[in-house]
């Protein structure tokens, strides 16, 4: 087995007994980025040198014996819309092809007190909007299971990173199902995290009240070992949540024992392929088996939840992306003649169609005469969502749900038809409407090769259940390998 | 002068930046003047990621103000996006307070004066006031093709403060202009450097037939400068609204810009290209929610405002409306004054009329302030004790006074000794004065005693000049008049 | 319903072309007639969220960013200020 393939939790343990070095282990990784990216194509820029660099400093702590994080030493791809200090980061837009943060982002703060060995950044939807990873300005993402397939949108590079194993673990970020669709479509682990709980200090907004930074990796405990890194409270962020977070990766146990798991009807019905409903009907049946109680329960306004997602989403976007105006930093056409040329043309430039078509849909539901028949609408409708959700929690411990109607579609197969691929988030965006943290983890393959993913969901903070029930299910079944390439 | 026809209708928008140390969404200084882009940080630039955080002293600051001006204080609100592309906003979009202002429905009473220096007390509405944040500065050079963009002044607080159309003339505009920007100086929360355009002021104009109850149609205009250019534009806007209706014509709700230096102005948008903000609430600041103790406790901190002081003053010491506004001009010297009356040795009047007169013109003349100065309230009191009882002269009272500005610990009874001041004020003293002036003035005896009034005012000056003007004046004259009846 | 594509574009400071406006358009009004099933619900007043009240910042300067570090990522600077077309207002 090559050092690339192991989980993180398996290569902390390996560091402290010094069977491997860090030097070691983010070597073999950049190794695999260069023998396979070349396919897969997950990575716009690899930091290489100051990834071994990293790895060199971890390698001198531990021969110092000085007390590190489980991280240490861990190769880590962070997706390429959370601000890294002197790393560009473009969003995979041409509108930040050249755009180098002088500040990081607070999750990538906390983790450099815990000393992951950053590989570099990796593909994305364009401005995290997209299921596939196709609207990237710079290039197309593979999927590792299967190169004719997308990975998944919009964290499609750190999903197909983390599955050939061109790094060990990845921070995406998710605001209707863009940590959970490619953990899904790529065989991984994910976890949405409660939102609130990770700060979004320097994540470059797509819709501030749904984005939230979350943790993809080929195990729980990997998981949970990132989560609890990046969690907290932060001042820099007004919406971040004032509370204790205790240690999920310390307290991790499989557990799921007397939990009771709801089933929501909606989630198994028309639009959902009969093979991923059996997959994760199979699923639920294995956590009964290990001790917990199934009931099925219904979420009746689940139907509506992703109208009022695209609407909510794109109204926020379309005032979080129209800062970027050429003006401060970005990409700015190199033709004008006064400054309303020099906008628009810069923006027409810069962004691509999906992120035109959400900004154009945006600006219309809040303009003048129709906010009230469309995004107070939707807001109203977010608080019947969350409302639905509370009353369930009150006679469920966590909810069990396909992540994905349909394993990964091919490559160029859904462009051009925004509807269809709208749908893929079906079952994901009602988390992020009603503010929830939920996991994804692969619960079979289906007939053409290709993972299918479950998708727990909790109430908020609700994350160390979340997880135990994930562990207890992966002790069960085994834990995701690496993809062969 | 305005067509004695038409009335004129006027609203105003104030802004104030807040002199707090920080910046409203930010950590970065507020502090105005210095070097282009230095006062900066990525989160008012607007850079990718970066969130704002609302700076709690700006909330205290608003609902001083919205206490002082008597506004329901909505102790749950929120902040809302307005979004509009200009090169001076970095995000696009001002965080502002669209439907849920932190203060709403209150008045202003406000003292106007009128062109014949009487005044009359009005009462004005305030419709609310919100907090928001300002934008850059475009920098504009002919060296340059092109405009620079100077972010230092991104998200330095301000609150604006909207009125209800309750103003019928330029001068009620200025006297509550006036009125605002003294309560933000008393209660300290703004600097109000016009010159700084720490304090700005949209005005809303629209005429109508008097005695009409439907409002005109109201134009907007955009780049008054200054207080009197407020009562410039409102009245030459009245004019031209006034002349188009006159001429058959029709006013269109548009906004204008006002040049003061042309003295009018000019279309700057019509209602058609009116923007639309597309408001919508912050996502990323959650609801303000402000304990009941905490709002009341702010009233409590409040002081006596000036507009009441002044209401006050007028009424109760018989002192005038101009005389008023400058003991008001500063708190300090307000409060100086107060505690000097307060004292009881002397007059408000006497203490007033030193005030503005004398006091007021050295701080002037020397640039100072009166906390520069060594005056202390008991020196000065005793000296204008000293005055109203005759015991020294109004003209020697200006050379102790020189002194107490300038000495410390100065007491003017020493310095009255020391420079011999005092009035001589003993009857047999002068007695033998007003004898000896007498005798050697037969003529101008005579000619008193012939009709010739006026020898009264030589023998007296000469009486003063035998005691080198330290007779009292009042008695001198008493003595004199008793001679000249009884020779 | 049909939507004035190329006012929101105006908006939005963006230009389309023609037949891309046709093809927004059209995704636009696909998305908004889904939209307009949602159902109504009843109007609860401003959209506020009391349970979860804002952590106010204390009144303190903090850190200090160097002006060229901060115009780095400019598309064009002069004097230390960013450089934007003319603008008369």
């Amino acid at each position: 087995m090559e050092l690339f393939e192991y989980t993180a939790s398996q290569l902390s343990g390996m560091l402290r007994e010094k069977k491997v070095s860090a030097a070691e282990v983010t070597q073999s990784v950049l190794d695999r980025i260069e023998a396979v990216d070349e396919k897969v194509k997950a990575y716009l820029t690899v930091t290489g040198e100051e990834a071994k660099q990293q790895a060199a400093e971890v390698d001198e702590l531990l021969a110092k014996g000085e007390p590190l994080s489980p991280l240490a030493g861990i190769p880590l791809a962070v997706k390429d819309n959370i601000c890294t200090k002197n790393v560009r980061t473009s969003c995979a837009s041409k509108m930040l092809g050249n755009f180098v943060p002088p500040y990081h982002a607070t999750v990538m703060k906390k983790l450099e007190g815990c000393r992951p060995v950053m590989v570099g950044k990796v593909n994305m939807d364009e401005f995290a909007m997209g299921s596939s990873c196709e609207t990237s300005y710079f290039q197309k993402t593979a999927n590792p299971r299967n190169l004719d397939y997308v990975p998944g949108g919009s964290s499609g590079g750190s999903g197909a990173a983390v599955a050939a194993g061109e790094a060990v673990l990845s921070l995406g970020s998710d605001t209707g199902g863009s940590i959970r669709l490619p953990s899904a479509y790529c065989g991984v682990v994910g976890l949405k995290p409660t939102y609130s709980s990770v700060s979004r200090f320097g994540l470059v907004a797509f819709a501030s009240s749904l984005d939230q930074i979350g943790p993809l990796g080929r195990s729980v405990e990997d998981v949970a070992m990132l989560y609890s890194a990046i969690c907290g409270y932060d001042p820099m962020d007004a919406t971040s949540a004032k509370r204790e977070y205790p240690d999920f990766y310390a307290n991790l146990k499989a557990d799921v024992a007397g939990k009771t798991i709801g089933i929501p009807e909606e989630y198994f019905a028309q639009g959902v392929s009969e093979e991923v409903q059996q997959k994760v009907m199979a699923a639920a049946k294995v956590l009964e088996g290990l001790g917990a109680t199934l009931k099925t329960v219904s979420l009746p306004s689940t139907s509506y939840a992703l109208n009022a997602y695209y609407i909510i989403s794109s109204a926020e976007a379309s005032s979080n992306l129209a800062r970027f105006d050429g003006v401060k930093y970005g990409y700015r056409t190199p033709e004008y003649h006064g400054l309303d040329e020099m906008y628009e043309k810069t923006r027409s430039e810069g962004f691509g169609d999906e992120v035109k078509r959400r900004i154009l849909l945006g600006t219309f539901v809040l303009s003048s005469g129709f906010y009230d028949a469309y995004y107070k609408k939707a807001k109203l409708l977010q608080n019947r969502i969350g409302e639905e959700f509370d009353q369930q929690f009150e006679s469920c411990d966590l909810l069990l749900t396909p992540t994905a109607p349909d394993t990964a579609f091919k490559l160029g197969e859904n462009m051009g038809d925004p509807l269809k691929m709208y749908a893929a988030d079906v079952c994901t965006t009602t988390v992020n409407i009603a503010g929830l943290p939920a996991l994804s983890i692969p619960c079979g393959t289906a007939a053409n090769g290709l993972p299918i993913g479950m998708q727990l969901i909790g109430p908020k903070f609700s994350e160390q259940t979340l997880l135990n029930a994930a562990l207890a299910y992966q002790q069960e079944t085994g834990c995701c390998a690496v993809a062969k390439l | 002068m305005l067509n004695p026809n038409y009335e004129v209708v006027v609203g105003l928008e104030v802004h104030a930046e807040l002199n707090t140390e920080s910046k409203i969404y930010c950590s970065c200084k507020n502090a105005f003047g210095l070097e282009v882009n230095s006062q900066c940080c990525p989160i008012c630039m607007g850079m990718p990621g970066t969130l704002p955080t609302l700076n709690m002293q700006v909330v205290e600051y608003a609902i001083k103000m919205g206490h002082a001006l008597h506004c329901n204080i909505h102790r749950i609100c929120k902040q809302d996006r307005k979004n509009y592309f200009y090169p001076d906003l970095p995000k696009s979009y001002q965080i502002s307070q669209f439907d849920i202002p932190l203060c709403e429905t209150g008045y202003l009473d406000v003292l106007v004066e009128n062109p014949d220096k009487s005044s009359y007390q009005k009462r004005f509405g305030v419709t609310r006031i919100h907090i928001e944040e300002d934008a850059g500065k475009l920098l504009h050079s002919a060296n340059i093709d092109g405009s620079l963009v100077d972010f230092n002044r991104c998200g330095v607080p301000l609150i604006e403060i909207v009125s209800e159309p309750d103003f019928r003339s330029s001068a009620e505009a200025h006297a509550y202009l006036e009125t605002i920007k003294s309560i933000l100086q008393y209660l300290d929360i703004s600097d109000c450097k016009m010159e700084q355009g720490s304090i700005r002021a949209d005005v809303n104009v629209s005429v109508r037939k008097k005695g009409s109850k439907e409002f005109g149609t109201r134009v907007e205009m955009k780049n008054v400068n200054s207080f009197s250019a407020v009562v410039r534009a409102i009245d030459y806007e009245a004019a031209r609204q006034i002349e188009v209706l006159e001429n058959g014509g029709e006013i269109f709700q548009e906004t204008r810009r006002w040049d003061d230096a042309k003295g009018e102005n000019v279309l700057l948008r019509s209602k058609e290209d009116s923007q639309d903000y597309r408001y919508f609430p912050e996502p990323d600041l959650p609801t303000i929610v402000l304990e009941q103790e905490y709002v009341d406790g702010i009233k409590e901190s409040i002081p006596e405002l000036p507009n009441i002081k002044l209401i006050r003053f007028t009424q109760d010491f018989g002192i005038s409306y101009d005389e008023a506004q400058v003991l008001l001009e500063e708190p300090e010297k307000c409060a100086f004054f107060e505690e000097s009356v307060a004292k009881k040795v002397c007059s408000p009047k006497i203490i007033c009329n030193w005030m503005v007169g004398d006091l007021t013109k050295y701080l002037r003349e020397k640039k100072l302030s009166l906390g520069d100065t060594a005056l202390t309230v008991d020196a000065f009191t005793a000296l204008l004790k000293m005055i109203e009882e005759g015991k020294i002269s109004n003209a020697a009272g200006k050379q102790v006074f020189e002194v107490l500005l300038t000495q410390e610990h100065a007491d003017p009874a020493k310095i009255v000794e020391e420079k011999g001041l005092a009035q001589i004020s003993d009857d047999s003293a002068l007695q033998a004065v007003v004898d000896q002036v007498c005798e050697a003035n037969q003529k101008s005896i005579q000619d008193y005693k012939n009709g010739k009034t006026n020898a009264l005012g030589y023998l007296t000056g000469q009486c003063m000049k035998a005691t080198k003007g330290k007779g009292n004046p009042a008695k001198m004259k008493e003595l004199l008049l008793e001679y000249l009846q009884t020779h | 319903m049909t939507i004035d594509i190329q006012h929101v574009a105006k908006l939005a400071k963006l230009r389309l072309e023609e037949d891309q406006a046709q093809r927004f358009a059209k995704d636009m009004e696909n998305i908004v007639s889904m939209v307009q099933q949602l159902p109504d619900l009843p109007d609860t007043g401003a959209l506020i969220d009391p349970d979860h009240p804002m952590i106010f910042r204390g009144d303190v300067v903090e850190h200090h960013y160097d002006r060229k570090e901060l115009l780095a990522n400019a598309p064009q600077v002069k004097a230390g200020c960013v450089v934007v077309p003319k603008v008369v207002e």
